[in-house]
């Protein structure tokens, strides 16, 4: 049998185990012992285990948990709901105000933290109930909300930026950086989308009544005061990082530190609610680092058989594929194996594929694998949305309103997904979009 | 259900959570080593070599001690495109058949770490670092922890396996 062959029936055989509805972490881990065990033999059997030695290595994986404590936190410390409030009160004149504001509360919030998760629990908790209660269309606002949280991976931090940093090799303060721009790019671009289509059909979104805006200026400058303490977060874990002073793992910590005390100042930091967090913190963090050490298990027996260089020989000599061809053909499938595969195995097995060919690959852009970083991100955030598959999807599920059904969450990101496939050929078209940032950096 | 089997999925189930509550605190552990470390490094500029090898070890054992817990009260995500449409019998019986591969994986987990954790104990393999430490202590953390998955595992097809029989373990 062929190597290549080989590698398609592992693969296929990957994709039929996750059918089965087994947790993905335990189907990605059983093909992989398998394989390991059928293709080298009884020696192969330490195999699944040293990836737990590799995950070891990989120390900037530290930031995970706390990420993901950071952002539970936050979410219950009431920070977001004075931020809502002071964008309510300053946009709610617009058409479309509030989901605007929503958006540019997703803004925030993805600058103070590194994953979709917060965004999604905070979106879901606030925003959602409060917009609706206004009367704005079901459809538009869960878009909102599921796009909005998905730039918690673009904007600094970015967990996935920090996972792709250990994958390709790349320096993570330059691939934080170069995310910066075209975060704030694409809430600017979902922002405008908002505006044109609540002009055009203003039934999508009722003004708010004057009498609820009325309010002297001074007022609305103290609901102001609400960007104060994300402000001081963001500037201890983000900025003392890309000054160089803390190192990622430290400005992890500083981060989660900072939230724990912005909460307690709030007088929402009770012992319940510390439990509480502390125990979702921990199912989720498993739930990632056990599908990336079963996905790193997979990875080095599809290293192993040679899907590399299959996958040049394939792209490259056998296809005869222009560079830019073979860049389309790797987004594409990304796009189609996100609705198969989980998105952080996805990355773990993926990635590796891809990052090697990108490095080949003669594009014309200076720091290519920062530039691919955004790509890719952008690329992550698409398959986050899209069905079947999609973290976002599950817990924009598992959090919604009842009014708020299955098809209307599919049927709601599909002009957002649109909006960022835009975004993505933008940046492709226009490197520097990314490039700018981190070159202005590293030259001081 | 028997009697033996209702009393190894209470127990089971028990010593998991007790497990999984000393866990789940670990997260302050780690913030705290990290941020002694950049206090150390930055404000009183005395640099320790310990603490990110610390807070490694930490996140090893959180994950794996962990392990048990997420799969007892179902944190582990799940493609559930088909499983879905089952009715909650079908799921049970689907989840008794698959959890073979999972006790195929876990078990395949098992055998790496006892047969590494040998070479450590053999070798008196420690870290290759400033601090040096000794990997002996994590790798029986890690074995104990896929001991008690696979413990973990039994139990849920033990519930699975009532709730498919219309039956359920208390």
């Amino acid at each position: 049998m062929s190597y290549e062959l080989i590698a398609i029936l592992i693969f296929a055989a990957m994709l039929l185990m996750l059918l089965t509805g087994q947790r993905v972490f335990a189907a990605i881990g059983f093909v992989a012992a398998g394989a390991a065990l059928l293709l080298y033999g009884q020696g192969a059997i330490e195999m699944p285990y040293n990836a737990a030695w590799r995950l070891f290595n990989w120390f900037p994986m530290l930031t995970l948990p706390l990420f993901v404590y950071m952002g539970y936190i936050l979410a219950e410390s009431g920070i977001a709901e004075d931020l809502y409030r002071a964008f309510h009160v300053w946009f709610g004149r617009l058409r479309g105000g509030l989901a605007i504001g929503t958006i540019m509360l997703m803004v925030v919030i993805s600058a103070v933290n590194g994953l979709s998760v917060a965004g999604m629990t905070i979106g879901a908790a606030i925003a959602l109930p409060e917009l609706l209660r206004r009367g704005y269309d079901k459809l538009m606002i869960t878009g909102v909300v599921q796009a909005g949280s998905t730039l918690g991976i673009l904007v600094p931090p970015s967990v996935v930026l920090v996972l792709y940093g250990m994958i390709a090799r790349q320096p993570v303060s330059q691939l934080w950086l170069a995310g910066a721009i075209p975060g704030l790019m694409m809430a600017a671009m979902f922002i405008v989308y908002i505006a044109i289509r609540c002009r055009l059909q203003p039934h999508l979104a009722p003004v708010v009544d004057d009498a609820e805006l009325n309010m002297p200026m001074r007022e609305k400058l103290k609901l102001a005061r609400a960007g104060i303490i994300p402000f001081l977060i963001f500037f201890f874990m983000t900025g003392l990082f890309l000054m160089g002073i803390t190192s990622l793992v430290e400005s992890a910590a500083v981060g989660a530190t900072s939230a724990t005390l912005a909460a307690l100042w709030k007088g929402r930091l009770t012992l319940a609610v510390l439990h509480t967090t502390v125990r979702r913190t921990m199912l989720i963090s498993c739930m990632f680092l056990w599908i990336i050490l079963a996905a790193l298990a997979f990875g080095a027996i599809f290293d192993g058989i040679g899907a590399v260089r299959a996958i040049e020989g394939l792209f490259i000599t056998r296809w005869d594929l222009s560079p830019w061809q073979v860049l389309l053909m790797m987004q594409l499938s990304f796009i189609v194996l996100g609705m198969f595969l989980d998105d952080t195995a996805m990355l773990v097995i993926v990635a590796p594929l891809y990052v090697p060919l990108v490095r080949v690959l003669d594009l014309g852009i200076d720091n290519v694998l920062i530039w691919y970083g955004v790509l890719y991100t952008i690329t992550c955030q698409i398959a986050y949305m899209t069905p079947p598959f999609g973290y976002n999807l599950f817990l924009m599920r598992a959090m919604a309103p009842k009014e708020i059904q299955l098809a209307d969450i599919y049927r709601s990101v599909v002009p957002f997904v649109l909006i960022m496939a835009l975004a993505a050929l933008l940046i492709t078209a226009f490197p520097q979009i990314a490039l700018w940032l981190p070159e202005q950096v590293r030259v001081r | 259900m028997p009697g033996p089997i209702c009393s190894y999925v209470r127990w089971v189930d028990r010593f998991t959570g007790l497990v999984g509550l000393i866990a789940m605190y670990l997260v302050f552990l780690m913030i705290g080593v990290l941020l002694f470390d950049a206090i150390t490094r930055n404000v009183i500029r005395m640099p320790q070599h310990w603490p990110i090898e610390f807070a490694q070890f930490t996140l090893a054992a959180y994950y794996f001690a962990g392990g048990s817990y997420s799969l007892r009260d179902g944190g582990h995500v799940r493609m559930d495109l088909l499983y879905d449409r089952l009715s909650e019998r079908g799921r049970a019986l689907l989840d008794v058949i698959t959890s073979s591969c999972l006790l195929f994986y876990l078990g395949v987990l098992l055998w790496g770490s006892i047969s590494s954790l040998r070479y450590s104990m053999e070798t008196g393999q420690r870290l290759f670092s400033m601090w040096n430490p000794s990997v002996v202590p994590i790798k029986m953390l890690m074995s104990a922890a896929i001991v008690l998955m696979i413990l973990q595992s039994v139990s849920l097809i033990f519930k699975d396996w009532a709730t498919f029989r219309g039956k359920s373990i208390r």
